[in-house]
């Protein structure tokens, strides 16, 4: 059962879109105090910065990874910075160090900023980045490999393996667009799709349509994290982290025996589910990140909500979608918010804690007690779950 | 062969053999002489059991498409002469998976099950990548 260590206490965002004019010092400005406003903080109660590691942006992540942030924002207090890197994964890494940090005295109140701008890396330098990022330079890259390509080969394979069609698929972006067009920090804010809509876009990389695949975009969002013990001092609306697990999936996608990561994605919602104390009909969003559509799926599936390969037919039928039984992805996932590198996963934990503060806006689930977020890192290295709740159970 | 501009295995000290191997034609499977262990990718000690006492063996060079795509946009200017390209990963009939590409075919025809062969393409004096055609016989 859970003893809860630690809690979101407030989190910033800026809007996620193509802001060439808009710095990364903006970003990290904007989003951190808004961050520790949010708290009821003063900013000298920030006593740790742990960032997510931006991807693609070297200049910054060593200005980051040197502690530029408590300098630049004058954080008189702070005793330490760190930076995670985990791809995707990098903000469950700094939500777990977090907890280790404001839990063993090192410092009570933890700030987690993240910030990407793509739009001002040239085009071919981020396909080129994207394209090495999360492949393996001797056994993938020489023969052409591309994020969409391996996240093609794994949907092409779910595909055959499940009977799931190309109208379920691209179902799941419309799903997905369907929260998107609800949030003001989504690229695609009152744009929803339709299956014809997908299916007509461009092939890019087979079974996968443009619209299937992620825009690049920039954006940043900022977390305050405390411990369980001190976080209803500080504020009414307390995000606890209630459970966790993790599975190792594997570096390079063609080395994977569970390609699909379905037995990763069962393991490590197990493992989340047992330490909180709750099982999967207890959740009241799942927060899900799967970067592709067929993320959807298989996550949905490894949950235990949908039968292997029922999941496509489930989302078609809007079960997961804005009104439906389950809502999932609440932000649109990657594909309906603009993939901002490693910070999509920061994006999906802030929408977690704002759907159990009950500050979702027209995307709030009724009565949100509990949720689970998920997170991967690289092409797919890992699979993380995190259940978080309004109460410590 | 000079004008090659596409990128080229990182090669390792323990995957040397590999190399070389492809450069006669021939398709080199690294094993480990104290477990058995068939291993792919070729490392400086076997995955299963640590030992250090590593062999090779010529795979036949058949196997099965286990899934592919069509690229056909959004690669780097590189790989953007070979558009559309199909890439695959290969269950070859010796256990193991390789990524590589589908050659020699319309991209249209390839299929999850398809049954491939080696070819050798010999991109610099050094590289030779091992690429898969539709099997023969």
């Amino acid at each position: 059962m859970s003893k809860a260590r630690s809690a979101i206490i407030g989190v910033g965002e800026v809007p996620t879109g193509r802001f060439p004019e808009r710095s990364r010092w903006d970003i990290i400005y904007d989003t951190c105090m808004e961050a520790v406003c949010d708290a009821g903080l003063d900013k000298n109660d920030i006593e740790g910065v742990i960032t997510v590691a931006p991807q693609a942006q070297p200049r910054l992540t060593a200005e980051i990874s040197f502690g530029k942030i408590p300098e630049e924002l004058g954080l008189k207090n702070c005793k330490d910075v760190c930076i995670g890197n985990a791809g995707g994964a990098s903000t469950t890494n700094c939500l777990r160090m977090a907890e280790h940090w404001v839990t063993s005295g090192i410092a009570k109140a933890v700030l987690i900023p993240h910030v990407t701008v793509h739009t001002t890396i040239p085009l071919d330098e981020v396909i080129g980045f994207f394209a090495t990022a999360g492949m393996d330079l001797q056994w993938e890259y020489p023969f052409g490999t591309t994020y969409n390509g391996m996240a093609a080969m794994m949907t092409q394979r779910y595909m055959y393996e499940t009977g799931t069609t190309a109208e379920e698929l691209a179902s799941v972006v419309v799903a997905l667009r369907a929260w998107a067009a609800l949030d003001p920090n989504s690229m695609f804010f009152g744009k929803p799709l339709t299956i014809e809509k997908v299916l007509s876009s461009p092939m890019v990389s087979t079974p996968l349509h443009a619209r299937e695949c992620n825009v690049l975009a920039d954006g940043g969002g900022a977390m305050v994290v405390t411990s369980a013990e001190r976080a209803a001092d500080i504020t009414d609306t307390p995000v606890y982290k209630l459970g966790h697990g993790v599975r190792y999936v594997g570096a390079a996608p063609v080395l994977r025996h569970d390609d699909s990561m379905r037995e990763s994605w069962r393991g490590a919602f197990k493992d989340a589910f047992e330490q909180a104390g709750v099982t999967k009909d207890d959740i009241d969003v799942f927060e899900f990140y799967g970067a592709y559509p067929m993320g959807q799926c298989v996550m949905l599936e490894a949950a235990g909500i949908c039968e292997l390969g029922d999941s496509g037919k489930f989302i078609m039928e809007g079960c997961t979608s804005p009104g439906g039984k389950v809502p999932c992805a609440t932000i649109g996932d990657a594909v309906g918010r603009g993939h901002t590198g490693s910070g999509v996963s920061m994006a999906n934990y802030i929408e977690t804690a704002r759907q159990i503060m009950g500050k979702a806006g027209e995307r709030q689930v009724p009565d949100c007690r509990l949720a689970l977020a998920t997170a991967s890192g690289g092409s797919g290295m890992n699979t993380t779950a995190t259940v978080f709740g309004r109460e410590i159970r | 062969m000079s004008e090659y501009s596409k990128p080229l295995p990182a090669v390792q000290p323990w995957s040397r053999p590999f190399w070389e191997g492809t450069r006669e034609n021939r398709l080199l499977i690294q094993e480990c002489k104290a477990c058995g262990a068939k291993i792919f990718y070729p490392r400086k000690a076997c995955p299963e059991c640590w030992s250090a006492e590593l062999g090779w063996s010529e795979a036949c060079g058949r196997g099965k498409v286990y899934t592919f795509t069509v690229t056909l946009t959004g690669v780097e200017e590189k790989f953007a002469g070979d558009l559309p390209y199909v890439l695959a990963m290969i269950d070859l009939d010796e256990g193991i998976r390789m990524m590589g590409n589908v050659v020699e075919c319309d991209p249209g025809d390839v299929e999850i099950g398809m049954e491939v062969e080696v070819v050798f393409e010999r991109v610099t004096d050094e590289i030779t990548l091992p690429k898969w055609r539709p099997f023969r016989g």
